[in-house]
């Protein structure tokens, strides 16, 4: 594999909060998705990535070159920032523009790049508005539109589908794969599994600053698949759902809470004890008002990975 | 993108924006509010009004409307994309961020210059109508403006770089204002020259606080002297603003 991106010991704090530490990385060609829960320390490694922060310790090169205040790299790399911010007082075609003009095209060229990218996320009817008049979703799609203006070799997504609606995730998960079909590298960052999985099966799991584990994301989700899951099901007759589900082998525990009416199930098979609920409710017809599952998230998938 | 070649760029989106800005125009009325004490006075007592104009419009002006729209605009340069979190847009251009700070200056500087300006010469007109056919009221008006741009040259450089270090920056150049440069241009000897105000008066006809309460007095320094003290210090400013920008990383938020 070329590494388009390297990361040797890289390290990064403000003050005493880690924002990661000592990080080995190498990124080639390809869809690459970055994984951890809120504050794992994605966006951190994005914008020492992006040039926006400086390593406090280690390095990281893109094309084998430093990034930060090397601005010459920009031709080449794309980027699109968590934050919700633009200049809000331009219309959406002036902040194209504008980039498209600093990235080096003249008028002309920088217009006919600005229309493209407006219309690949969808936005050129919305173009002479001004972007305070986005809803965040459109913000969202202009800057996504920013960061492939010109075609960048490396084009990195810190939560791109945040907000998003889901007509526009599914065309801008097409979009990333279409970067990928032509050989380009894409690094995005999410804290929502199913996001990443849409896009790519390489995935780097980031946790407290640290790079918990690098590879295929089908051997994360069978560890996330086997984690035992707590799943609360609000129905008006629990004990008549508990009956039929005791006998289901991926049961682990079953649970009647005090002040709720309900009951709440462990499973080591939450896909298996959905399929078997489901058969319970239209078979038997028994009655569930709510089913939350209040594992179901990353955070809960990592402290389970490392023994919390 | 070369060089500096992205300055007018910038220069032109920015200049744009900011004209467009609700805070230009609010600046903008406030520049016109000395022309209209001008006229009043004017209206009042025609025969006092180019006095009027030296003594109290100067001080208007240099003491006051001057170095404060220097701060707001000077300080926001850097503070504003910091605030906005819209610096990563252009630091991940490939232009040098010298490039992106020198742009910015340029277009907060021609907007300054039209605020104060435009207030400037309409108060000036105001004064001195019935003289306007006498070659030394208009050699006058440019010894006012040439100091006006040499003193908006010199404040904004220097507010725009506290703006490239300090976060606070708006509270310290207004402690700078109407602390040290109104007390300290008033000590004897050698120290009023630590101040930016001594050498703008210096290059003033009139000095606005003779026969002040004040015991001490402005000691001007020769006009050349001041001249070139305005230039070099602005251009000091500038040089530590780039310099400092192009290598502060800026966090924008609390990072993930």
């Amino acid at each position: 594999m070329t590494a388009v991106l390297r990361a040797e010991k890289l390290s990064k704090w403000y003050g005493n909060i880690l924002g990661i530490s000592d990080i080995n990385l190498e990124i080639g060609p390809g869809i690459t998705g970055l994984l951890g829960p809120n504050g794992a320390g994605k966006s951190t490694f994005l914008k020492i990535a992006a040039g926006q922060l400086k390593p406090k310790i280690g390095s990281l090169q893109i094309f084998g070159e430093n990034v930060f205040a090397n601005h010459r790299l920009f031709q080449r790399i794309g980027f699109c920032p968590e934050h919700d911010s633009a200049y809000m007082e331009m219309s959406g075609w002036r902040f194209i523009m504008l980039l498209a003009r600093l990235h080096g095209f003249a008028a002309e060229a920088a217009a006919a790049m600005s229309e493209k990218a407006l219309a690949t996320v969808g936005l050129l009817d919305s173009k002479d508005r001004t972007i305070k008049g986005y809803s965040f979703g459109m913000r969202q799609r202009l800057r996504l539109a920013s960061s492939i203006l010109h075609e960048p070799e490396l084009l990195m997504l810190d939560e791109p589908l945040r907000g998003i609606d889901p007509l526009w995730r599914i065309k801008i998960i097409q979009l990333i794969k279409e970067y990928e079909k032509q050989g380009k590298t894409v690094i995005v960052s999410s804290h929502i599994l199913p996001e990443i999985e849409a896009m790519t099966n390489e995935i780097v799991l980031i946790h407290q600053g640290k790079i918990f584990a690098k590879g295929d994301i089908q051997r994360i989700r069978g560890l996330i698949d086997s984690h035992p899951h707590q799943i609360s099901i609000h129905c008006p007759d629990p004990r008549r759902l508990a009956a039929k589900l005791v006998d289901n082998e991926y049961v682990l525990s079953l649970d009647f809470p005090v002040q709720e009416r309900g009951l709440t199930v462990k499973t080591n098979q939450r896909d298996h004890f959905f399929n078997a609920l489901m058969r319970l409710i239209a078979v038997d017809k028994i009655a569930v008002e709510e089913i939350t599952s209040p594992d179901d998230n990353l955070q809960a998938v990592f402290d389970y990975l490392i023994g919390k | 993108m070369k060089n500096l070649n992205a300055i007018p760029i910038i220069f032109a989106s920015f200049f744009r924006s900011g004209l467009k800005a609700t805070r230009t125009r609010v600046f903008m009325l406030l520049g016109l509010a000395p022309v209209l004490l001008m006229f009043i006075v004017r209206l009042v007592d025609a025969g006092s009004a180019p006095d009027f104009f030296s003594k109290v419009m100067l001080s208007l002006y240099f003491q006051l409307l001057i170095p404060v729209l220097a701060l707001f605009f000077g300080t926001t340069i850097v503070n504003e994309e910091l605030d906005n979190k819209t610096l990563v847009y252009l630091t991940t251009a490939p232009v040098p961020r010298r490039a992106v700070i020198l742009g910015k200056y340029l277009a907060a500087s021609l907007l300054l210059l039209l605020i104060v300006g435009c207030g400037f010469l309409l108060s000036f007109l105001a004064a001195a109508a019935n003289r306007l056919g006498q070659a030394a009221a208009w050699e006058e008006l440019g010894v006012f403006l040439g100091t006006s741009l040499l003193a908006l040259f010199c404040y904004s450089a220097l507010f725009t770089l506290a703006g490239t270090f300090m976060k606070k920056s708006i509270l310290i150049g207004l402690f700078f204002v109407f602390g040290w440069e109104s007390v300290v241009q008033y000590f004897p000897g050698v120290t009023q020259k630590f101040t930016i105000i001594h050498w703008i008066k210096s290059l003033l006809p009139v000095q606005a606080d003779q026969g002040g309460f004040l015991i001490f007095q402005l000691q001007p320094s020769p006009a050349l002297e001041s001249v070139l003290v305005l230039l070099i210090a602005g251009l000091i400013f500038l040089a530590a603003a780039v310099f400092i920008f192009e290598r502060k990383e800026y966090i924008l938020s609390d990072n993930a």
